[in-house]
Protein backbone atom coordinates (compact mmCIF):
# COMPACT_ATOMS: atom_id res chain seq x y z
CA UNK A 1 0.00 0.00 0.00
CA UNK A 2 3.16 2.75 0.82
CA UNK A 3 4.58 1.75 -1.89
CA UNK A 4 1.57 2.56 -4.42
CA UNK A 5 1.03 5.63 -2.68
CA UNK A 6 4.44 7.00 -3.31
CA UNK A 7 4.24 5.74 -6.73
CA UNK A 8 1.11 7.88 -6.77
CA UNK A 9 2.60 10.94 -5.67
CA UNK A 10 5.35 10.73 -8.10
CA UNK A 11 3.42 10.49 -10.81
CA UNK A 12 1.75 13.41 -9.65
CA UNK A 13 5.25 15.23 -8.91
CA UNK A 14 5.88 14.22 -12.82
CA UNK A 15 2.96 16.03 -13.89
CA UNK A 16 4.32 19.42 -13.01
CA UNK A 17 7.69 19.13 -14.74
CA UNK A 18 7.72 22.36 -15.71
CA UNK A 19 8.74 23.64 -12.18
CA UNK A 20 10.57 20.72 -10.75
CA UNK A 21 13.24 22.87 -9.82
CA UNK A 22 11.62 24.99 -8.02
CA UNK A 23 9.65 22.62 -6.31
CA UNK A 24 12.32 20.26 -5.35
CA UNK A 25 13.65 23.43 -3.59
CA UNK A 26 10.58 23.73 -1.90
CA UNK A 27 11.07 20.66 -0.59
CA UNK A 28 14.57 20.63 0.26
CA UNK A 29 15.01 20.82 3.83
CA UNK A 30 18.23 22.99 3.33
CA UNK A 31 16.82 25.35 1.24
CA UNK A 32 13.43 25.72 2.98
CA UNK A 33 15.29 25.86 6.32
CA UNK A 34 17.45 28.88 5.51
CA UNK A 35 14.83 30.59 3.41
CA UNK A 36 12.45 29.96 6.64
CA UNK A 37 15.20 31.37 9.14
CA UNK A 38 16.72 34.26 6.47
CA UNK A 39 13.96 36.87 7.61
CA UNK A 40 14.82 36.36 11.22
CA UNK A 41 18.41 36.03 10.68
CA UNK A 42 18.61 39.23 8.23
CA UNK A 43 16.95 41.36 11.84
CA UNK A 44 18.77 39.59 14.02
CA UNK A 45 22.21 40.63 13.03
CA UNK A 46 21.14 44.40 12.37
CA UNK A 47 18.59 45.02 15.13
CA UNK A 48 20.46 42.63 18.10
CA UNK A 49 24.18 41.29 17.03
CA UNK A 50 25.33 44.24 15.60
CA UNK A 51 24.08 47.18 18.48
CA UNK A 52 25.16 43.94 20.99
CA UNK A 53 28.75 44.14 19.76
CA UNK A 54 28.56 47.78 19.30
CA UNK A 55 28.05 48.01 23.26
CA UNK A 56 30.88 46.16 23.85
CA UNK A 57 33.68 47.99 21.48
CA UNK A 58 31.80 51.40 21.94
CA UNK A 59 32.94 50.58 25.82
CA UNK A 60 36.14 51.01 25.09
CA UNK A 61 36.07 54.43 23.71
CA UNK A 62 35.72 58.02 24.02
CA UNK A 63 32.50 58.32 21.73
CA UNK A 64 30.02 61.20 21.71
CA UNK A 65 27.15 61.11 19.65
CA UNK A 66 28.26 64.51 17.43
CA UNK A 67 31.52 63.00 16.55
CA UNK A 68 30.86 59.31 16.75
CA UNK A 69 33.38 59.65 13.65
CA UNK A 70 36.33 60.62 15.70
CA UNK A 71 35.84 58.03 18.48
CA UNK A 72 39.27 56.81 19.75
CA UNK A 73 39.89 53.77 21.66
CA UNK A 74 40.55 54.66 25.41
CA UNK A 75 41.11 51.09 26.56
CA UNK A 76 39.30 50.64 30.27
CA UNK A 77 39.32 54.21 31.02
CA UNK A 78 35.01 54.39 31.03
CA UNK A 79 35.00 51.44 33.09
CA UNK A 80 37.61 53.06 35.46
CA UNK A 81 35.72 56.62 35.19
CA UNK A 82 32.42 54.60 36.17
CA UNK A 83 33.59 52.81 39.35
CA UNK A 84 35.52 55.64 40.44
CA UNK A 85 32.00 57.30 40.37
CA UNK A 86 30.50 57.22 43.79
CA UNK A 87 26.82 57.95 41.88
CA UNK A 88 27.37 54.90 40.19
CA UNK A 89 27.51 53.00 43.10
CA UNK A 90 24.39 55.01 44.50
CA UNK A 91 22.46 53.39 41.31
CA UNK A 92 23.93 49.92 42.15
CA UNK A 93 22.43 50.33 46.08
CA UNK A 94 19.17 51.75 44.64
CA UNK A 95 19.16 48.66 42.60
CA UNK A 96 19.42 46.13 44.57
CA UNK A 97 17.16 48.07 47.45
CA UNK A 98 14.50 47.41 44.99
CA UNK A 99 14.98 44.13 44.33
CA UNK A 100 15.31 43.26 47.96
CA UNK A 101 12.17 45.27 48.82
CA UNK A 102 10.04 44.43 46.36
CA UNK A 103 10.64 40.23 45.37
CA UNK A 104 10.05 38.95 48.33
CA UNK A 105 6.78 40.97 48.95
CA UNK A 106 5.49 40.31 45.19
CA UNK A 107 6.30 36.79 45.82
CA UNK A 108 4.50 36.37 48.80
CA UNK A 109 1.55 38.05 48.21
CA UNK A 110 1.05 36.65 44.69
CA UNK A 111 1.14 33.21 46.86
CA UNK A 112 -1.60 34.53 49.43
CA UNK A 113 -3.53 35.68 46.76
CA UNK A 114 -3.26 32.78 44.47
CA UNK A 115 -4.28 30.44 47.57
CA UNK A 116 -7.19 32.71 48.14
CA UNK A 117 -8.41 32.85 44.96
CA UNK A 118 -7.82 28.92 44.63
CA UNK A 119 -10.54 28.02 46.61
CA UNK A 120 -14.30 27.90 46.64
CA UNK A 121 -15.32 31.18 46.72
CA UNK A 122 -18.10 33.08 45.42
CA UNK A 123 -16.73 35.72 42.93
CA UNK A 124 -13.17 34.17 43.19
CA UNK A 125 -12.89 34.82 39.38
CA UNK A 126 -14.21 38.75 39.47
CA UNK A 127 -10.97 38.72 42.31
CA UNK A 128 -8.48 37.21 40.18
CA UNK A 129 -9.44 39.77 37.22
CA UNK A 130 -9.12 42.61 40.03
CA UNK A 131 -5.15 41.82 41.10
CA UNK A 132 -4.12 40.63 37.25
CA UNK A 133 -5.02 43.96 35.94
CA UNK A 134 -2.09 46.52 36.76
CA UNK A 135 -0.34 43.56 35.26
CA UNK A 136 -1.56 44.44 31.85
CA UNK A 137 -1.78 47.73 32.63
CA UNK A 138 1.52 50.03 31.48
CA UNK A 139 3.38 51.20 33.41
CA UNK A 140 2.91 54.92 33.03
CA UNK A 141 -0.70 54.62 33.97
CA UNK A 142 -0.21 52.90 36.99
CA UNK A 143 2.77 55.38 37.94
CA UNK A 144 0.88 58.25 37.02
CA UNK A 145 -2.49 57.29 39.03
CA UNK A 146 -0.36 56.31 42.24
CA UNK A 147 1.26 60.22 42.16
CA UNK A 148 -1.62 61.53 41.85
CA UNK A 149 -3.05 59.25 45.07
CA UNK A 150 0.11 60.64 47.30
CA UNK A 151 -0.42 64.05 46.12
CA UNK A 152 -0.98 66.69 49.49
CA UNK A 153 -4.22 66.50 50.71
CA UNK A 154 -5.73 63.16 49.50
CA UNK A 155 -7.05 60.31 51.11
CA UNK A 156 -4.29 58.25 51.21
CA UNK A 157 -1.72 60.71 52.44
CA UNK A 158 -4.37 61.50 55.09
CA UNK A 159 -4.43 57.54 56.22
CA UNK A 160 -0.65 56.96 56.09
CA UNK A 161 -0.13 60.69 58.20
CA UNK A 162 -2.25 59.00 60.41
CA UNK A 163 -0.12 56.17 60.51
CA UNK A 164 2.75 57.82 62.01
CA UNK A 165 4.42 58.55 58.38
CA UNK A 166 5.32 62.48 57.96
CA UNK A 167 2.85 64.25 55.76
CA UNK A 168 4.84 63.87 52.66
CA UNK A 169 4.67 63.25 48.68
CA UNK A 170 5.85 60.11 48.50
CA UNK A 171 7.35 60.46 44.83
CA UNK A 172 8.91 63.81 45.38
CA UNK A 173 10.16 63.04 48.63
CA UNK A 174 14.25 61.41 48.71
CA UNK A 175 13.32 59.25 51.74
CA UNK A 176 10.12 58.04 50.31
CA UNK A 177 10.79 57.77 46.53
CA UNK A 178 12.48 54.58 46.16
CA UNK A 179 10.04 52.61 48.34
CA UNK A 180 7.04 54.55 45.93
CA UNK A 181 8.32 52.50 43.08
CA UNK A 182 8.80 49.49 44.75
CA UNK A 183 5.22 49.70 45.60
CA UNK A 184 4.62 50.56 42.28
CA UNK A 185 6.53 46.99 41.56
CA UNK A 186 5.09 45.39 43.80
CA UNK A 187 1.49 46.14 42.91
CA UNK A 188 1.93 45.71 39.04
CA UNK A 189 3.98 42.18 39.57
CA UNK A 190 2.16 40.51 42.26
CA UNK A 191 -0.67 39.72 40.02
CA UNK A 192 1.23 37.92 37.26
CA UNK A 193 2.96 35.71 40.46
CA UNK A 194 -0.34 35.19 41.30
CA UNK A 195 -1.31 33.51 37.77
CA UNK A 196 1.56 31.05 37.99
CA UNK A 197 1.26 30.26 41.53
CA UNK A 198 -2.14 29.46 40.26
CA UNK A 199 -1.69 27.14 37.54
CA UNK A 200 0.78 25.10 40.03
CA UNK A 201 -1.37 25.02 43.02
CA UNK A 202 -4.24 23.31 40.87
CA UNK A 203 -1.62 20.37 40.05
CA UNK A 204 -1.34 19.67 43.75
CA UNK A 205 -2.78 16.52 44.14
CA UNK A 206 -6.28 17.14 46.51
CA UNK A 207 -5.70 13.88 48.11
CA UNK A 208 -2.27 15.18 49.83
CA UNK A 209 -4.26 18.02 51.61
CA UNK A 210 -7.06 15.27 52.49
CA UNK A 211 -4.04 12.84 53.77
CA UNK A 212 -3.27 15.60 55.72
CA UNK A 213 -6.51 16.52 57.41
CA UNK A 214 -7.06 12.62 58.30
CA UNK A 215 -3.57 13.31 59.86
CA UNK A 216 -5.35 16.33 62.07
CA UNK A 217 -2.60 19.04 60.25
CA UNK A 218 -3.69 22.62 60.56
CA UNK A 219 -4.27 24.78 57.50
CA UNK A 220 -0.84 26.11 58.22
CA UNK A 221 1.02 22.70 58.45
CA UNK A 222 -0.41 21.75 55.09
CA UNK A 223 0.26 25.19 53.72
CA UNK A 224 3.88 24.68 55.20
CA UNK A 225 4.52 21.10 54.45
CA UNK A 226 2.33 20.29 51.06
CA UNK A 227 1.73 23.80 49.43
CA UNK A 228 5.02 25.63 49.92
CA UNK A 229 7.75 22.28 48.88
CA UNK A 230 4.96 21.65 45.86
CA UNK A 231 5.45 24.97 44.91
CA UNK A 232 8.84 25.33 45.17
CA UNK A 233 10.31 25.18 41.36
CA UNK A 234 7.47 28.08 40.67
CA UNK A 235 8.62 29.82 43.39
CA UNK A 236 12.35 29.62 41.41
CA UNK A 237 10.44 30.89 38.28
CA UNK A 238 8.66 33.54 39.77
CA UNK A 239 11.65 34.97 42.06
CA UNK A 240 13.76 34.82 39.03
CA UNK A 241 11.76 36.46 36.86
CA UNK A 242 11.19 39.22 39.27
CA UNK A 243 14.33 39.87 40.31
CA UNK A 244 15.57 40.53 36.26
CA UNK A 245 12.29 42.74 36.28
CA UNK A 246 13.35 44.73 39.26
CA UNK A 247 16.92 45.61 37.40
CA UNK A 248 15.81 46.43 34.57
CA UNK A 249 12.38 49.34 36.27
CA UNK A 250 12.72 52.30 34.21
CA UNK A 251 9.43 53.46 32.95
CA UNK A 252 8.24 54.27 36.87
CA UNK A 253 11.25 56.04 37.96
CA UNK A 254 10.86 57.55 34.29
CA UNK A 255 7.46 58.97 35.21
CA UNK A 256 8.11 59.69 38.37
CA UNK A 257 11.23 62.17 37.10
CA UNK A 258 8.98 64.87 36.20
CA UNK A 259 11.34 68.17 35.76
CA UNK A 260 14.44 66.76 36.78
CA UNK A 261 16.65 64.48 35.73
CA UNK A 262 16.43 60.79 36.04
CA UNK A 263 16.41 59.72 39.36
CA UNK A 264 14.83 62.26 40.63
CA UNK A 265 14.15 63.46 43.26
CA UNK A 266 17.75 64.33 43.93
CA UNK A 267 19.19 61.00 42.38
CA UNK A 268 17.02 59.30 45.02
CA UNK A 269 15.34 56.86 42.35
CA UNK A 270 18.51 56.60 40.45
CA UNK A 271 19.34 52.93 39.39
CA UNK A 272 21.82 50.78 36.72
CA UNK A 273 19.29 51.55 34.38
CA UNK A 274 19.05 55.28 34.98
CA UNK A 275 22.50 55.84 34.83
CA UNK A 276 23.10 54.46 31.80
CA UNK A 277 19.95 56.00 30.21
CA UNK A 278 21.24 59.29 31.43
CA UNK A 279 24.72 58.91 30.27
CA UNK A 280 24.31 57.53 27.20
CA UNK A 281 20.95 58.43 26.13
CA UNK A 282 20.54 62.10 27.24
CA UNK A 283 23.93 63.42 27.64
CA UNK A 284 25.14 61.30 24.32
CA UNK A 285 28.14 59.70 26.13
CA UNK A 286 27.99 56.65 23.70
CA UNK A 287 31.00 55.40 25.17
CA UNK A 288 30.89 56.10 29.00
CA UNK A 289 26.88 55.17 28.70
CA UNK A 290 27.86 51.80 26.79
CA UNK A 291 30.29 50.71 29.56
CA UNK A 292 27.82 51.23 31.99
CA UNK A 293 24.90 48.90 30.08
CA UNK A 294 28.18 46.51 30.11
CA UNK A 295 28.64 46.58 34.20
CA UNK A 296 24.61 46.44 34.27
CA UNK A 297 24.78 43.03 31.83
CA UNK A 298 27.56 41.22 34.28
CA UNK A 299 25.55 42.67 37.29
CA UNK A 300 22.25 40.55 35.68
CA UNK A 301 24.15 37.44 34.77
CA UNK A 302 25.87 37.38 38.30
CA UNK A 303 22.52 37.58 40.11
CA UNK A 304 21.26 35.00 37.58
CA UNK A 305 24.05 32.62 38.23
CA UNK A 306 24.14 33.01 42.09
CA UNK A 307 20.09 32.33 42.22
CA UNK A 308 21.06 29.47 40.17
CA UNK A 309 23.56 28.17 42.42
CA UNK A 310 21.48 29.12 45.39
CA UNK A 311 18.68 27.01 44.89
CA UNK A 312 20.37 23.86 43.39
CA UNK A 313 22.07 23.60 46.12
CA UNK A 314 19.33 23.65 48.35
CA UNK A 315 17.08 21.53 46.18
CA UNK B 1 -16.44 21.91 62.52
CA UNK B 2 -19.04 23.66 61.26
CA UNK B 3 -18.14 26.73 63.14
CA UNK B 4 -14.82 26.00 62.63
CA UNK B 5 -15.27 26.02 58.67
CA UNK B 6 -17.32 29.20 58.80
CA UNK B 7 -14.49 31.32 60.87
CA UNK B 8 -12.08 30.26 58.26
CA UNK B 9 -14.33 31.62 55.14
CA UNK B 10 -14.57 34.47 57.14
CA UNK B 11 -11.06 35.03 57.82
CA UNK B 12 -10.55 33.96 53.76
CA UNK B 13 -13.21 36.51 52.59
CA UNK B 14 -12.06 39.42 54.99
CA UNK B 15 -8.79 39.11 53.91
CA UNK B 16 -10.06 38.73 49.65
CA UNK B 17 -11.99 41.86 50.41
CA UNK B 18 -8.94 43.84 51.80
CA UNK B 19 -6.78 42.82 49.23
CA UNK B 20 -9.98 43.59 47.09
CA UNK B 21 -10.01 47.16 48.40
CA UNK B 22 -6.63 47.82 47.77
CA UNK B 23 -6.21 47.17 44.14
CA UNK B 24 -9.84 47.97 42.91
CA UNK B 25 -9.26 51.50 44.80
CA UNK B 26 -6.93 53.39 42.30
CA UNK B 27 -8.82 52.45 39.71
CA UNK B 28 -12.27 53.75 41.14
CA UNK B 29 -10.63 56.69 42.27
CA UNK B 30 -9.06 56.76 38.34
CA UNK B 31 -12.81 57.10 37.31
CA UNK B 32 -14.57 58.83 39.64
CA UNK B 33 -11.88 61.38 39.63
CA UNK B 34 -11.84 61.97 35.60
CA UNK B 35 -15.69 63.05 35.72
CA UNK B 36 -15.52 65.77 38.30
CA UNK B 37 -13.96 68.83 38.16
CA UNK B 38 -10.96 70.31 39.82
CA UNK B 39 -12.69 71.97 42.54
CA UNK B 40 -14.21 68.87 43.38
CA UNK B 41 -11.32 66.48 43.50
CA UNK B 42 -10.57 64.70 47.19
CA UNK B 43 -14.48 65.34 47.75
CA UNK B 44 -17.73 63.48 47.27
CA UNK B 45 -19.75 64.85 45.07
CA UNK B 46 -23.20 63.76 43.15
CA UNK B 47 -23.57 62.28 39.60
CA UNK B 48 -25.47 65.77 39.13
CA UNK B 49 -22.15 67.73 39.31
CA UNK B 50 -19.64 65.25 36.89
CA UNK B 51 -18.70 66.92 33.33
CA UNK B 52 -16.87 64.64 30.72
CA UNK B 53 -15.29 67.97 29.66
CA UNK B 54 -12.14 66.74 30.87
CA UNK B 55 -12.21 63.58 28.14
CA UNK B 56 -13.98 66.64 25.52
CA UNK B 57 -10.37 68.59 25.31
CA UNK B 58 -8.25 65.41 24.41
CA UNK B 59 -10.31 65.42 21.24
CA UNK B 60 -10.86 69.19 20.72
CA UNK B 61 -7.22 70.08 21.89
CA UNK B 62 -4.77 70.04 18.80
CA UNK B 63 -1.42 69.81 20.91
CA UNK B 64 -2.74 67.26 22.99
CA UNK B 65 -4.46 65.25 20.13
CA UNK B 66 -5.43 61.69 21.41
CA UNK B 67 -7.04 59.98 18.39
CA UNK B 68 -3.60 60.56 16.61
CA UNK B 69 -1.76 58.72 19.28
CA UNK B 70 -4.31 56.41 19.24
CA UNK B 71 -3.85 55.89 15.91
CA UNK B 72 0.17 55.89 16.11
CA UNK B 73 -0.29 52.98 18.76
CA UNK B 74 -2.66 51.03 16.80
CA UNK B 75 -0.51 51.20 14.03
CA UNK B 76 2.82 50.44 15.65
CA UNK B 77 1.12 47.24 17.76
CA UNK B 78 -0.45 46.18 14.29
CA UNK B 79 2.69 46.26 13.06
CA UNK B 80 4.67 44.53 15.15
CA UNK B 81 2.19 41.94 15.51
CA UNK B 82 2.26 41.05 11.66
CA UNK B 83 5.54 40.41 11.73
CA UNK B 84 5.69 38.05 14.25
CA UNK B 85 2.60 36.29 12.87
CA UNK B 86 4.85 35.86 9.52
CA UNK B 87 8.92 35.65 10.71
CA UNK B 88 8.48 33.46 14.09
CA UNK B 89 6.99 30.94 13.18
CA UNK B 90 8.48 30.09 10.28
CA UNK B 91 11.83 30.32 11.71
CA UNK B 92 9.83 28.15 14.78
CA UNK B 93 9.23 25.49 12.36
CA UNK B 94 12.56 25.13 10.32
CA UNK B 95 14.13 24.44 13.67
CA UNK B 96 11.19 22.52 14.47
CA UNK B 97 10.48 20.03 11.91
CA UNK B 98 13.21 20.80 9.17
CA UNK B 99 17.16 19.11 8.94
CA UNK B 100 19.81 21.51 7.66
CA UNK B 101 22.76 22.62 8.18
CA UNK B 102 23.52 25.94 10.57
CA UNK B 103 20.22 24.84 12.30
CA UNK B 104 21.89 23.98 15.66
CA UNK B 105 23.50 27.59 15.42
CA UNK B 106 20.61 29.35 14.76
CA UNK B 107 18.86 27.79 17.61
CA UNK B 108 21.80 28.35 19.64
CA UNK B 109 21.54 32.48 18.68
CA UNK B 110 17.64 32.25 19.46
CA UNK B 111 18.39 30.69 22.97
CA UNK B 112 21.06 32.90 23.64
CA UNK B 113 19.38 35.99 22.57
CA UNK B 114 16.13 35.48 24.69
CA UNK B 115 18.42 36.18 28.04
CA UNK B 116 19.64 39.68 27.12
CA UNK B 117 17.45 42.84 28.18
CA UNK B 118 16.68 44.76 25.45
CA UNK B 119 18.59 47.72 27.75
CA UNK B 120 21.76 45.76 26.63
CA UNK B 121 21.30 46.87 23.34
CA UNK B 122 19.41 50.61 23.50
CA UNK B 123 22.28 52.63 23.06
CA UNK B 124 23.32 51.49 19.75
CA UNK B 125 19.93 50.74 18.56
CA UNK B 126 19.59 53.98 19.15
CA UNK B 127 22.70 55.33 17.32
CA UNK B 128 21.93 53.46 14.15
CA UNK B 129 18.00 54.57 14.11
CA UNK B 130 19.41 58.42 14.11
CA UNK B 131 22.54 57.51 11.69
CA UNK B 132 19.94 56.34 9.27
CA UNK B 133 17.47 59.09 9.43
CA UNK B 134 14.87 56.77 11.20
CA UNK B 135 13.78 58.86 14.75
CA UNK B 136 10.56 59.82 14.82
CA UNK B 137 9.35 57.63 12.18
CA UNK B 138 7.50 54.19 12.32
CA UNK B 139 10.44 52.28 10.81
CA UNK B 140 12.03 52.71 14.37
CA UNK B 141 9.13 51.57 16.23
CA UNK B 142 8.17 48.55 14.08
CA UNK B 143 11.70 46.97 11.64
CA UNK B 144 13.54 46.08 14.75
CA UNK B 145 10.79 44.02 16.42
CA UNK B 146 9.47 42.22 13.90
CA UNK B 147 10.44 38.77 15.30
CA UNK B 148 11.02 38.22 18.99
CA UNK B 149 12.90 35.19 20.18
CA UNK B 150 11.25 33.90 22.97
CA UNK B 151 7.73 33.68 20.80
CA UNK B 152 10.10 31.98 17.77
CA UNK B 153 10.91 29.18 20.74
CA UNK B 154 7.32 29.07 22.21
CA UNK B 155 6.28 27.90 18.43
CA UNK B 156 9.13 25.79 18.61
CA UNK B 157 8.21 24.13 21.30
CA UNK B 158 4.75 23.75 19.74
CA UNK B 159 5.49 22.79 15.99
CA UNK B 160 7.61 19.38 17.43
CA UNK B 161 4.49 17.80 19.30
CA UNK B 162 3.08 18.18 15.52
CA UNK B 163 2.93 14.87 13.80
CA UNK B 164 5.44 14.29 11.50
CA UNK B 165 3.43 12.30 9.36
CA UNK B 166 1.05 15.19 8.75
CA UNK B 167 3.66 16.81 7.04
CA UNK B 168 4.49 13.59 4.82
CA UNK B 169 0.85 12.75 3.89
CA UNK B 170 0.48 16.47 3.02
CA UNK B 171 4.25 15.53 0.58
CA UNK B 172 1.73 12.33 -0.66
CA UNK B 173 -0.84 15.12 -1.56
CA UNK B 174 1.70 16.85 -3.91
CA UNK B 175 2.26 19.77 -1.30
CA UNK B 176 6.13 20.08 -0.74
CA UNK B 177 7.33 21.00 2.75
CA UNK B 178 7.09 25.03 2.05
CA UNK B 179 3.51 24.25 0.93
CA UNK B 180 2.84 21.87 4.24
CA UNK B 181 3.90 24.53 6.36
CA UNK B 182 1.63 27.28 4.82
CA UNK B 183 -1.15 25.05 4.18
CA UNK B 184 -1.49 22.10 6.96
CA UNK B 185 0.77 23.22 9.58
CA UNK B 186 0.41 27.33 10.08
CA UNK B 187 -3.23 26.57 10.27
CA UNK B 188 -2.81 24.16 12.81
CA UNK B 189 -0.74 26.46 15.27
CA UNK B 190 -3.75 28.61 15.60
CA UNK B 191 -4.34 28.40 19.37
CA UNK B 192 -0.38 29.18 19.84
CA UNK B 193 -0.42 31.74 17.38
CA UNK B 194 -3.25 33.62 19.20
CA UNK B 195 -1.24 33.56 22.35
CA UNK B 196 1.68 34.82 20.95
CA UNK B 197 -0.23 37.60 19.44
CA UNK B 198 -1.77 38.41 22.60
CA UNK B 199 1.69 38.84 24.34
CA UNK B 200 3.08 40.42 22.44
CA UNK B 201 -0.14 43.36 21.77
CA UNK B 202 -0.16 44.07 25.55
CA UNK B 203 3.82 44.33 25.45
CA UNK B 204 3.86 46.67 22.77
CA UNK B 205 0.92 48.67 23.01
CA UNK B 206 2.30 49.53 26.69
CA UNK B 207 5.57 49.74 25.92
CA UNK B 208 7.52 53.33 27.15
CA UNK B 209 11.02 52.87 26.86
CA UNK B 210 11.64 52.08 23.31
CA UNK B 211 8.85 54.70 21.89
CA UNK B 212 9.93 57.40 24.16
CA UNK B 213 13.48 56.83 23.14
CA UNK B 214 13.03 56.37 19.55
CA UNK B 215 10.18 58.79 18.76
CA UNK B 216 10.05 61.67 20.92
CA UNK B 217 8.51 63.93 18.42
CA UNK B 218 4.23 64.82 19.75
CA UNK B 219 3.46 63.96 16.51
CA UNK B 220 4.57 60.21 16.77
CA UNK B 221 3.53 59.83 20.18
CA UNK B 222 2.14 56.89 21.30
CA UNK B 223 -0.15 57.06 24.11
CA UNK B 224 1.66 55.80 26.89
CA UNK B 225 4.13 58.46 26.11
CA UNK B 226 1.06 61.03 25.32
CA UNK B 227 -0.03 60.31 28.95
CA UNK B 228 3.48 60.77 30.39
CA UNK B 229 3.79 64.45 28.84
CA UNK B 230 0.26 65.32 29.27
CA UNK B 231 1.05 63.90 33.00
CA UNK B 232 4.33 66.61 33.35
CA UNK B 233 2.44 69.47 31.95
CA UNK B 234 -1.21 69.40 34.09
CA UNK B 235 0.39 67.89 37.20
CA UNK B 236 -1.89 69.91 39.01
CA UNK B 237 -4.77 68.74 36.99
CA UNK B 238 -5.84 65.20 38.13
CA UNK B 239 -9.00 65.07 36.67
CA UNK B 240 -7.62 65.89 33.40
CA UNK B 241 -5.00 63.95 34.02
CA UNK B 242 -7.44 60.93 35.12
CA UNK B 243 -9.13 60.94 32.29
CA UNK B 244 -5.55 60.65 29.93
CA UNK B 245 -5.49 57.51 32.07
CA UNK B 246 -8.99 55.98 31.56
CA UNK B 247 -8.66 57.00 28.09
CA UNK B 248 -5.43 55.69 27.37
CA UNK B 249 -6.02 52.54 29.36
CA UNK B 250 -9.37 51.63 27.97
CA UNK B 251 -8.47 50.16 24.84
CA UNK B 252 -6.08 47.20 26.73
CA UNK B 253 -8.57 46.66 29.03
CA UNK B 254 -11.30 46.23 26.45
CA UNK B 255 -8.86 43.53 24.62
CA UNK B 256 -7.87 41.83 28.02
CA UNK B 257 -11.52 41.62 29.12
CA UNK B 258 -12.31 39.97 25.25
CA UNK B 259 -8.96 37.60 25.24
CA UNK B 260 -8.64 36.88 28.80
CA UNK B 261 -8.72 33.10 29.06
CA UNK B 262 -5.91 33.45 26.47
CA UNK B 263 -3.84 35.32 28.00
CA UNK B 264 -4.18 33.91 31.66
CA UNK B 265 -3.58 30.82 29.67
CA UNK B 266 -0.60 31.99 27.75
CA UNK B 267 1.02 33.49 30.96
CA UNK B 268 0.66 30.31 32.79
CA UNK B 269 1.82 27.92 30.12
CA UNK B 270 5.39 30.20 29.60
CA UNK B 271 5.74 30.11 33.52
CA UNK B 272 5.39 26.16 33.74
CA UNK B 273 7.69 25.87 31.19
CA UNK B 274 10.15 28.16 32.51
Amino acid sequence: MAAYGNENAEMRLNNGKKQSWLRSLADSDLAVGWLFTLPFLVLWAWWFFYPFLQSFIRSFQDANFASLGDAKFIGLQNYVQILNDSEFYRAVIHSLQIVVIAVPLQTILGLIMAILVNQKLKGKGMFRTLFFIPYITSQIAITTVFMMLFKQGTFVTEFFTFFGFDNATWFADTRYALLFVAILFIFQQAGFSMIVYLSALQEVPKDLYEAGQMDGASKWAQFRYITVPYVKPITFFVVSVATILGFQIYDQIAAISRYGALGSPAGATSTVVTYFYQHGIRYMEIGYGSAAVVLFFFIIMIITFLQKKLLDDKG
Amino acid sequence: MNAKKSIQLLGNYSLLTILGFVFALPFLYTLYTSFITMRDVNTFTWITNWTVDNYKLFFTNEAYNVPKWLMNTVIMTGIVILGNLIINPMAGFALAKLDFKGKKLIYWIVVASMMVPYHMILIPVYVNVAQIGWLNTFYALTVPFLYQCLYIFMLRQFFISVPTEFIEAARLDGLTKMGAFWRIVYPLAKSSLITMSILAFAGTWNSYLIPSTLANDPEKYVLVVGLNSVKDMFFENTPLIMAGVVLSTLPILIFFFLFQRQYIEGISSSGVKG
